[in-house]
């Protein structure tokens, strides 16, 4: 994954590079808003962190600017950095075209969530491939897989099943609510009870848990994926 | 509204009117009584006088009367001969049924007239005078002893239309009594004055009174009345003063935290950078050579030289960083929470489920990683207010209670309808832990500012609580500290008005 940090602040940007090149991703650093269209202008990447308070062009002038047709990845992910917090800056920076905002100072694992997360939503735009973990869910040819050592092995799902891990592996890392699922269920079925939603729950948990995969119970609100401690 | 009705305080206004009004009474009704008996006592005069006029016309009169005794008696016992003289008979004729006279000899013995009027017997030759009772009437008697034709006697004259009598009749009804009741309305008067002149003043009070300390707003100066307006200008212009200095000092914090955020977000990104570098390599002690082979850009580090840091050691140091950087934060929270800061923000509606879940997503990972089951218990609910703050209310309550309660433990964030002691239901939201708590006695101090309960450990900042509760009052909500359902924990609620 290569990802363009655009970020006048030396030890802010050191950091974050640091970070990002230590959990495995290619990072290109510039340090303005100009030196960046230029570098977008000619080459790709799969997904940009941006500041706010550039010295000339300011990063929300530069993200308006990437989404251009003549740039080489106009619909990257692009996150925004900001040491402003006020409200209107994060609605300012959505409607330009920004995916996400953090203020600074920030914790760096929360950074590389919200990136994980970014990825994740923009690679399941373009290939139709939901991942987490060794679990795949190809969409396109609605077929659920688990990476084992031992090779692919197909997993078997009904109908239900798969709608309902196909709006937890969108959500994931984040919690999927009950509701939001009984919602998504009530494509199929007009009288569906939130009990429904437990059965397919415990379904899915029993086919997916022998391959590292956990449907964590969230109390009060709903479930969350997540891989099981070796 | 500014000038609403509400006695139950401020007893300091209550002194002073009444004590002026008992002065204005004083001040007023003593001289009223002075003029009262000045009046009695002119009345007085001019009965005296007329009194005096009317003794006179008697004293004129008896001597027509000796005159009118033209004779003695032709035989004994018969009456001495009378003829009355003309000015006598007017006056009979004019005071009819108030007038009487008498004729007796030196030995007081009725010779004529009625018996009723008599007055002793005089020793010399001077006329007396007389008050005499009859029939209901008090009449004035004027006696004298004389030459009459039949010899030495005593005649006598009373006249029942005297005004002295009269005015000892009449002075209860007619003087005092209506001085009286003008006292008393007189009293009456400036009672209801007083209080009529002080109701504007009396109102500013109130609406000065109900005011938070946070409330420096300007009080309408175009609504008081005019005798307050004044006093009105001149304590807008205070508050404006006291405002100005507030914000300068409110936008002093706001910019020192905010000039902060930038170094510490550096400062961050470097320490958390090492942090998961040194959390990922495998051996617990790591060093700085063993970083910059994979760090191509801290050229600048390297030129230094190195130094050995152990885990534990960049564990640290990134707690500190990150608590600097709340405080940072939260600094700047507080400051934003203002109420003055907000009058250019419309508050909108906020959903409160939405919100509770959302910080559910937000602080999952950090209750995860503690070991913490942390749960919703919500119902859909909305309040009017500012969304942004909220959040910031409630994530530093879930914050806190993931802190301070230890591995194993459960938080709950809640938000619903809530039945007071009275009214009907009103919104809330709560957190709650199964943590230590806080004692009782520590409750409303660790509501200040910077304070934290002594022994607690953590990380905090002491500034959480204080932020939510400035929020919460912000929202005009009530935010309270309780111990946890099983008895221990520590359970915050705000609830919001309708």
């Amino acid at each position: 994954m290569r990802l363009l940090l655009v970020e006048d602040d030396v030890m802010v940007a050191s950091g974050i590079k640091l970070g990002l090149t230590d959990a495995g991703y290619a990072v290109d650093w510039v340090g303005s808003g100009e030196r960046a269209e230029e570098v977008l202008r000619a080459e790709s990447f799969d997904a940009a962190i941006i500041d706010i308070g550039l010295p000339a062009m300011d990063g929300l002038e530069l993200t308006r600017r990437l989404r251009r047709p003549d740039m080489a990845s106009p619909s990257m992910p692009v996150l925004i950095l900001t040491a402003r917090d006020a409200l209107h800056d994060r609605v300012q920076g959505l409607d330009l075209g920004a995916d996400d905002y953090m203020v600074k100072p920030f914790e760096l694992p929360e950074l590389l969530a919200r990136l994980r997360a970014l990825l994740r939503r923009s690679q399941a735009a373009t290939t139709a491939v939901l991942s987490f973990g060794p679990l795949e869910l190809d969409t396109a040819g609605r077929r659920a897989s688990m990476r084992t050592p031992a090779g692919e092995q197909v997993i078997e799902l009904g109908p239900r099943e798969w709608t309902v891990l196909e709006y937890l592996l969108i959500n994931a890392p984040k919690p999927a609510s009950k509701d939001k699922l009984l919602q998504a269920l009530t494509g199929w079925d007009k009288e569906i009870t939130p009990n429904a939603v437990e059965v397919y729950v415990s379904r899915l948990r029993g086919k997916l848990e022998p391959h590292g995969v956990a449907l964590r119970s969230i109390r009060g609100f709903g479930y969350r994926l997540e891989l099981q401690a070796a | 509204m500014l000038w609403k009705k509400n006695s139950s305080r401020r007893p300091g206004l209550r002194a002073m009117t009444s004590d002026l009004r008992t002065r204005l009474l004083l001040m007023l009704v003593l001289p009223l009584c002075v003029l009262a008996l000045v009046g009695v006592w002119l009345d007085y005069r001019s009965a005296d006088e007329a009194a005096g006029q009317h003794d006179q016309r008697l004293v004129r009169l008896l001597p027509a009367l000796a005159d009118s005794v033209l004779a003695p008696p032709i035989h004994d016992n018969d009456p001495p001969l009378l003829l009355l003289a003309p000015p006598i008979e007017d006056f009979l004729r004019q005071n009819a049924g108030f007038a009487a006279y008498s004729v007796r000899d030196t030995s007081g013995r009725l010779l004529l007239g009625e018996d009723w009027v008599h007055s002793g017997v005089p020793t010399t030759q001077a006329p007396e005078f007389h008050s005499v009772e009859f029939g209901g009437v008090t009449y004035r008697v004027a006696a004298q002893r004389g030459r009459t034709g039949a010899g030495e006697l005593v005649v006598a004259l009373a006249d029942g239309s005297d005004p002295r009598q009269k005015w000892a009749q009449q002075l209860l009804l007619r003087v005092l009594l209506p001085n009286l009741v003008l006292l008393i309305a007189a009293g009456f008067a400036i009672h209801w004055a007083v209080r009529q002149a002080f109701k504007p003043l009396v109102g500013l009070a109130e609406a000065v009174e109900r005011r938070s300390p946070r409330d420096l707003s300007p009080i309408d100066e175009a609504a008081s009345p005019d005798e307050v307006r004044p006093l009105v200008h001149s304590l807008n212009r205070l508050f404006a003063l006291v405002n100005a200095q507030a914000e300068g000092q409110r936008r002093f914090v706001a910019d020192a935290a905010h000039q902060l955020r930038t170094p510490l977000a550096g400062l961050q990104a470097q320490v958390e950078a090492w942090a998961m570098m040194a959390k990922a390599a495998a051996p617990p002690r790591t060093s700085f050579p063993d970083f910059d082979r994979k760090m191509p850009l801290a050229h600048e580090d390297r030129a230094q030289g190195a130094i050995v840091l152990g885990v534990d050691q960049i564990e640290k140091l990134r707690n500190a960083t990150r608590r600097t950087s709340q405080l940072a934060h939260q600094l700047l929270a507080l400051s934003r929470a203002d109420a003055r800061s907000l009058d250019a923000q419309p508050p909108q509606r906020v959903d409160l489920k939405d919100l509770c879940e959302s910080l559910l997503e937000t602080f999952l990972d950090a209750a995860t990683g503690k070991g913490l089951d942390l749960g919703l218990d919500v119902q859909p609910v909305h309040v009017t207010g500012h969304g942004w703050l909220l959040r910031e209310l409630l994530s530093n309550l879930v914050d806190n209670a993931i802190k301070y309660t230890p591995p194993g433990g459960v938080v709950t964030i809640r938000c619903g309808m809530r039945q007071g002691r009275a009214g009907p239901p009103r919104p809330y939201v709560a957190v709650e832990d199964d943590g230590p708590g806080v004692p009782e006695a520590e409750r409303t101090r660790v509501l200040q500012r910077f304070y934290r309960v002594p022994g607690a450990g953590g990380e905090g900042t002491g500034l959480g609580l204080a932020i939510a509760d400035e929020i919460a009052r912000v929202h005009r909500a009530t935010l309270t500290l309780g111990t946890g359902p099983q008895g221990r924990g520590l359970l915050v609620t705000v609830v919001f008005p309708l």
